[in-house]
């Protein structure tokens, strides 16, 4: 067991008892301020950037074309520059929105304007193991299996020092399906130990959430005492399987109950109608857009060092170009809410470095299905507009390059896990060989 | 009397004798087999146990322990999407226990049987939880947590195993 898994595991058997933990939670928070929530003990050394990054994997596969092109005017104007109205020909199928907040992420950062995905399939699965993994990859990739090298989530609670807590990491998907895999891999001397907490909230945040989650015993301090020194009798026993974490990332035990009091509290407040129009959006909320919102709860609660938070609602293209306008606005909506939730929340605002960037585009030529706007619909397969997409990297004054426009061709997908890296502090600690990218160094002050 | 009566008379005496020795010692009580199985434990008797419960397996053997009875179908597909939806898997099997606790129907041994026997409880739990006997510290140790402390009650100890890293094994 190496010095890293000693200190994890000693976390997973609870030292304090449960009435000590109440009087450290009423004192110590004032006290050690840089324990909870950061895990930190100290303050943020001067390597660092910033103390916090969000990463929006603008995904579903978005070309340039309509986005920093804005050949069907400007979509984006949450994160755009640009007041060009959108073109009449997908006008009647937008979906009404209310005012983007603030001004655009364009103003407040660098928009790398012709990024490029530059080798491996365009799938989505694909796609987001390499802006996770920060590699391309190039052979078909199981869907079933964790990816083969490290996610940036490991990258930074492993080369950290100390040690951050699963509580500092979080991964906010929009779906199931193979997306929960991409929260560690399994790349050897790294994997679960240092994953992220994966959440997919359009499931947990149900009824079915409600009926097996919400009403749980609540055990008294005495009880949870003798919970305590009872598991301790079984654990004790036991040799756990500590080369794999026991197959899941696990909090500690401090935070544990911090999060299971935050999921129980997010499922009264669905169950009590308050996220029924949280943005004031109506109708027009879509699933990515609850994903970016169940995505701020959890930075205003937690404040994590680091967040990846996805959407997809634009591969609607594949069947309807105009629904994809439409899902491209929204998403647009969202990022610029999310940037706004950032900068209200004390501990991360103006200490908060947001990158957007979809996984990969969309082809040139479109396939031969067409929408009831007489728009034709458009796949991903692999040829070179696929491959052109556009990255931002928006940040306070004085840390970001505000205002910046790259139009030349300039950075690709496995760049973004580099940058995180220099931007939380720990891309030297990093072993060499592992990431092939380069830091986005056009992009900071 | 020549040697050929001699020896004729001399076997004519012995062969009665030999005969009966011969037929006491070929007297003895049959011996009857009885053919049976032996009974087998199958159980492990260590406490290695290397697999992971998957997904299914945890929710559905989880749920009978604690309400005697089978997991309806769409309830443990419901239930292993909510599962599939959090990566904290030690957090998310706590929650839906804790959940099932609390449950009116939830079908555990009251405190009173339990303190009649102790060490009978003892037993039973590890066998229904952990799929084998305590060894003689587990039991040793446990029998007497519970006597000395009359606030643990079988739920807590349910959870406690429940919870436990032993219990996501087989």
């Amino acid at each position: 067991m190496n010095t890293d898994t000693t200190k994890i595991m000693s976390e997973y058997i609870p030292r304090r008892s449960f009435l000590k933990k109440t009087a450290m939670a009423a004192a110590g928070a004032f006290a050690v301020p840089y324990i909870l929530p950061s895990g930190r003990l100290f303050a943020a050394s001067g390597n660092r950037i910033a103390n916090h990054v969000v990463f929006c994997l603008f995904a579903g596969g978005i070309r340039n074309i309509e986005s920093v092109r804005k050949e069907k005017g400007n979509l984006m104007p949450g994160i755009l520059n640009g007041g060009a109205s959108v073109d009449p020909s997908i006008a009647a199928g937008m979906d009404a929105l209310p005012a983007v907040p603030g001004s655009s992420l364009q103003s407040q950062g660098t928009l790398f304007q012709e990024f490029r995905y530059a080798a491996g399939p365009t799938g989505h699965f694909n796609g987001h193991s390499t802006a996770i993994t920060g590699s391309y990859t190039l052979q078909d990739l199981s869907i079933k299996e964790p990816p083969k090298m490290p996610t940036v989530f490991e990258y930074y609670r492993k080369h950290s020092d100390p040690v951050f807590s699963p509580a500092n990491a979080w991964w906010v998907a929009n779906t199931l399906g193979p997306y929960p895999s991409l929260n560690y891999s399994t790349y050897p001397g790294y994997g679960a130990l240092y994953g992220a907490n994966y959440i997919q909230p359009s499931t947990l945040f149900t009824e079915d959430g409600l009926s097996a989650l919400a009403n749980p015993r609540v055990f008294s301090s005495a009880e949870g005492e003798k919970i305590t020194k009872l598991k301790q009798l079984f654990n004790n026993s036991f040799n756990l399987n500590t080369a794999d974490n026991a197959g899941s990332i696990r909090n500690y035990a401090s935070e544990s109950d911090q999060i299971q009091a935050f999921l129980k509290q997010q499922l009264l407040n669905a169950q009590a109608g308050q996220y029924n129009n949280p943005w004031g959006a109506g109708s027009s909320m879509n699933g990515d857009m609850y994903n970016v919102f169940f995505a701020e709860k959890i930075i205003e609660e937690f404040k994590p060092e680091l967040l990846v938070v996805n959407m997809q609602g634009v591969d609607v293209c594949h069947s309807n170009f105009t629904e994809y306008c439409n899902n491209l606005r929204k998403a647009d909506f969202a990022v610029a809410h999310l940037w706004q939730t950032i900068q209200n929340t004390p501990g991360m605002a103006n200490d908060t470095i947001l990158i957007v960037a979809p996984e990969h585009g969309r082809n040139l030529e479109p396939n031969t299905i067409i929408d009831p706007y007489g728009q034709a619909a458009i796949d991903h397969t692999s040829d070179a507009t696929s491959r052109e997409i556009f990255c931002l990297v928006v940040g306070p004054p004085g840390k970001v390059v505000q205002g910046q426009n790259i139009t030349q061709v300039t950075g690709e997908s496995i760049d973004i896990v580099p940058t995180i890296a220099h931007v939380l502090g720990f891309r030297d600690s990093i072993p060499q060989g592992l990431l092939e990218g380069r830091i986005l160094n056009e992009s900071f002050i | 009397m020549n040697m050929q009566v001699y020896k004729s008379n001399t076997v004519r005496r012995l062969f009665l004798p030999v005969l009966l020795l011969l037929l006491i010692g070929a007297c003895k009580k049959e011996t009857e087999y009885i053919y049976e199985v032996d009974p087998v434990t199958s159980r492990k008797e260590d406490i290695n146990k290397g697999i992971l419960k998957s997904t299914v397996e945890f929710i559905s053997i989880a749920y009978s322990d604690l309400f005697g009875e089978t997991i309806p179908q769409n309830s443990l597909g419901r239930l292993t999407l909510l599962y599939l939806a959090f990566g904290d898997k030690f957090l998310i099997e706590d929650m839906l226990i804790k959940n099932m606790l609390n449950s009116p129907v939830v079908s555990l041994p009251d405190n009173q049987t339990m303190r009649s026997d102790i060490p009978l409880f003892v037993k039973n739990a590890y066998l229904k939880l952990f799929n084998r006997e305590p060894n003689e510290l587990e039991s040793f140790t446990l029998q007497k947590y519970i006597t000395e402390d009359s606030q643990i009650t079988p739920e807590l100890v349910y959870y406690s195993m429940m919870t436990s890293d032993e219990y996501r094994y087989y």
